[in-house]
């Protein structure tokens, strides 16, 4: 006997999600993972002044719109003239960034993964009263005071960026604000307070004994006594709860790279992960298949730059609003844990290895990289020079076509842009959620979020939270996904 | 207790994650002060697939009061008007606004896009988007012209890209407590009390502004009016003075111009950021808040009179403190 269930809508996921699954004998036999709602920027960009990526992309996503900016940016920059970018402005970026993939992390733990956890099949799990009193939705001790304290940290894109979601002081050359030592010291300060709130809730140890630890075995250590804070509370009970193998992914990672240093290395580095060892990534083994999307164009996998696809929406046989990028013709993930292992961070080196990409790898790489961000912002911030522009033009040319990728807080984001006569002739823009959430492409394979639901164990059928678990660990974003 | 019910149509979900940056008082704290209790939102909620239908459904059947419905987003009408293009739990996002909006006491559009269509529904439009009550600048929208509220109202319009979290809880604010009625509104639905001013007004650039003290490029501090494309004298908004994230920041603060997010012609069509158009010597758009014959009158004449200090700080990324004692006072 299989049951089909359909999630739809999905809540606690940024933008419409809707899944479909199929359960036989208490395992997932078959997942569909559609993005249902589209609303065609790429189309809208057309004949645009190509500055107008920068007003235009941010408004793809009010989560992820820096990312969206940085990536914006960093493809108008490389159809313009030769310039150098300013040094301070380039911190400046990495520093907002930085703050938005760290802040995401942490909020989306919170507020969206964490409340499954207080799901009634873990309500004989021992920590259960000390998930209620932490995590409750909107009413959780942890959940409160992280939700005060978010905007706090937030005060930092005030200063740089000005308002957020949505600014437009990311350009190619830098930001468009030059701080001063005032400005400075009063990131330096909303840092330190966000730090000491997270070494306190998340943590339970300061920060630089956090990340001195490597190995499972520190961890265990660490995090072995009751009382535990927040991520050790997790760890515990991910094991309980049996998180810690489930929703394997598809075993490669990507990772485009971001926050560029002045001597031109990246902080988090890019690579192509095929499972076993680490390569360079390739960027023209870029395609995306449209044979399950609601798009119609000449032949199947297209390279970003000329993209064709015409939206059809009673396409046979489609049913996501979501392409299908892949990497040389592969499915792969991304996002925090694909980053951490492709940057061979060594504690997330041994958990990936020890139990894959998982819910639990998955969850506790993106809150490590939070904790990890928080400690790289302080090292920008003292490159800030106070008496910098911060702001360097660039000429953006006639013609030209080039790409801009970077990491948003989900993973791999890319823009392409080519340039007719001063005019944009195509703007593509492929986002983290696209990758872990396509559907199939046109070789039949699912996407990175459907492989991992499939196989899947559910205990219960009337209440398959497992399925939750898996879906939340990718934090899709499927107002970037379709866009 | 009061229901309130907020959905998401062809959304970027910034309106939301702006309310959660929201303070003084904070989300959860207006929440408590107003007696809302929040019955489904897509992101804060709990409950998901056949749950969410039953609440929608028990709204519909007047088993219970719908009393603050929250609309962010714009509203898909394609394929020919049916809106099957966005369904939302199966059926037509459109179709569940306009049934919902017919049951509810208020009906707030949060964001541009949910008040007056906004990007999604610029240009070309492919998903043939618009907004509740308006199309742009036109009357119409997704619930028509003549729609009223169980309490009589229009659509109350909350633009903003994102709109401000104080714009959307002080809203809330009026319309628990009774007060907001339609003279509160201004043209475009918005209440008076966020529209009125210019987002000019509060800009630490003024001094700039009035001796046209203009900034050539980005990081510099004098006005981006002349040259840099900003719109903040022809955006009706008090973002300026009211502020971002905790008070820090604006968009002229940040550096980069506002381009009238608040509009209802946003984003604009056929003209450029970050540039300045003009027609001969003069700006394409000029300020509302002054007679355009003046404007330019006493432009010319303050251009004249221009501080050397405001000349000199309008192009530095940072102030130059060449003003010394023995100075003052002289040229």
């Amino acid at each position: 006997m299989s049951r089909k269930i359909t999630v739809n809508p999905m809540s606690r996921v940024e933008g419409d999600l809707k899944i479909k699954i199929e359960i036989a004998d208490g395992v997932v036999k078959d997942a569909m993972a559609s993005g249902v709602m589209f609303r065609g920027f790429e189309k809208i960009l057309k004949n645009h002044f190509p500055e107008d990526g920068l007003v235009y992309t941010p408004r793809i996503c009010g989560i992820c719109s820096i990312s969206h900016s940085i990536a914006a940016a960093s493809a108008l920059g490389a159809v313009s003239a030769e310039f150098t970018p300013s040094a301070s402005g380039q911190y400046a970026k990495n520093i907002s960034h930085a703050t938005e993939n760290a802040m995401s992390h942490i909020t989306q733990f919170y507020l969206y993964f964490a409340p499954d956890l207080l799901n009634r099949k873990y309500k004989d799990l021992a920590d259960y009263r000390v998930l209620v009193r932490r995590f409750a939705p909107l009413q959780g001790e942890s959940v409160v005071r992280i939700m005060e304290e978010r905007k706090r940290f937030l005060e930092i894109l005030g200063l740089i960026v000005g308002k957020w979601p949505h600014t437009l002081a990311i350009q190619p050359g830098g930001v468009t604000r030059s701080l001063g030592s005032s400005e400075i010291f009063r990131i330096k300060g909303i840092l330190a307070s966000f730090t000491s709130l997270v070494e306190k809730v998340l943590l339970g140890m300061p920060l630089r004994e956090y990340l001195e630890m490597e190995t499972r075995a520190d961890l265990e250590s660490a995090f072995s006594g009751d009382g535990a804070a927040d991520l050790g509370l997790f760890c515990r009970v991910a094991g309980e709860a049996g998180l810690m193998r489930m929703g394997s992914g598809p075993g490669r990672f990507l990772s485009a790279g971001a926050f560029p240093r002045s001597d031109g290395s990246l902080y988090i580095p890019s690579g192509y992960w095929d499972g076993e060892r680490l390569a360079e990534l390739e960027v023209e083994g870029i395609t995306e298949s449209i044979r399950y999307s609601f798009f119609t164009a000449p032949e199947g996998s297209s390279s970003p730059f000329d993209d064709a696809s015409e939206p059809r929406w009673d396409k046979p046989g489609a049913y996501s609003w979501a392409k299908s990028p892949r990497y040389k013709g592969l499915v792969v993930e991304v996002g925090a844990l694909a980053r951490q292992v492709i940057s061979g961070d060594p504690l997330i080196r041994e958990l990936h290895s020890e139990y894959g990409s998982t819910v639990f790898t998955r969850v506790f790489a993106r809150l490590h990289e939070a904790v990890k961000l928080l400690h790289e912002m302080g090292s920008w911030i003292e490159l800030l020079d106070p008496e910098e522009n911060y702001y360097k033009k660039n000429v953006v040319r006639e013609n030209g076509a080039g790409f801009g990728i970077t990491e948003a807080a989900r993973g791999f984001l890319g823009h392409w842009l080519s340039v007719e006569n001063g005019r944009i002739r195509n703007y593509q823009v492929i986002t983290p959620t696209a990758w872990n959430c396509s559907p199939r492409d046109d070789k039949g394979r699912p996407g990175a979020l459907e492989q991992s639901l499939m196989e899947t164990a559910v205990e219960d059928e009337d209440n398959p939270v497992e399925v939750d678990h898996v879906i939340r660990s990718y934090d899709p974003c499927l107002v970037c996904t379709v866009h | 207790m009061k229901n309130l019910l907020y959905l998401q149509g062809l959304s970027c979900g910034g309106d939301t994650i702006s309310l959660l940056n929201a303070e003084e008082p904070d989300l959860l704290t207006a929440l408590k002060m107003l007696g809302i209790s929040i019955a489904w939102h897509p992101s804060l909620s709990s409950e998901e697939g056949d749950d969410v239908l039953g609440i929608c459904s028990d709204f519909l059947e007047g088993k219970k009061s719908l009393d603050l419905l929250l609309i962010e987003g714009a509203v898909s009408t394609a394929p020919m008007g049916t809106g099957r293009i966005h369904c939302f739990m199966e059926r037509p996002f459109a179709e569940w606004v306009r049934d919902l909006a017919s049951v509810a006491e208020y009906t707030l559009a949060v964001g541009t896009c949910a008040a007056t269509g906004g990007i999604p529904a610029s240009g070309t439009n492919p998903t043939k988007a618009t907004g509740m009550q308006f199309h742009h600048g036109k009357n119409g929208g997704v619930l028509g012209e003549d729609y009223r509220s169980r309490a009589g109202l229009p659509v109350t319009n909350i633009p903003g890209c994102p709109a401000h979290p104080d714009w959307i809880i002080e809203t809330l604010h009026l319309v628990t407590s009774g007060k907001l009625t339609a003279d509160l509104l201004d043209y475009a639905n918005r209440p008076r009390l966020f529209y009125t001013g210019l987002a000019h007004h509060g800009c630490t650039r003024n001094e700039f502004y009035e001796f046209k003290s203009s900034a050539t490029d980005f990081g510099q501090m004098g006005c981006l009016f002349e040259f840099l494309g900003c719109r903040g004298t022809q955006c009706e908004s008090d973002c300026n003075s009211r502020l971002w994230l905790g008070r820090t920041g604006s968009c002229t603060r940040g550096g980069y111009p506002c381009i009238a997010c608040t509009s209802q012609d946003f984003p604009p069509q056929n003209s450029r950021f970050f540039t300045t158009e003009t027609i001969g010597n003069i700006p394409k758009y000029l300020p509302f808040d002054v007679p355009k014959a003046w404007y330019i009158g006493i432009a010319g004449l303050s251009k004249m009179a221009t501080p050397e200090r405001l000349k000199v700080n309008s192009v530095s990324p940072h102030p130059v403190y060449a003003q010394r004692k023995e100075e003052r006072g002289r040229k």
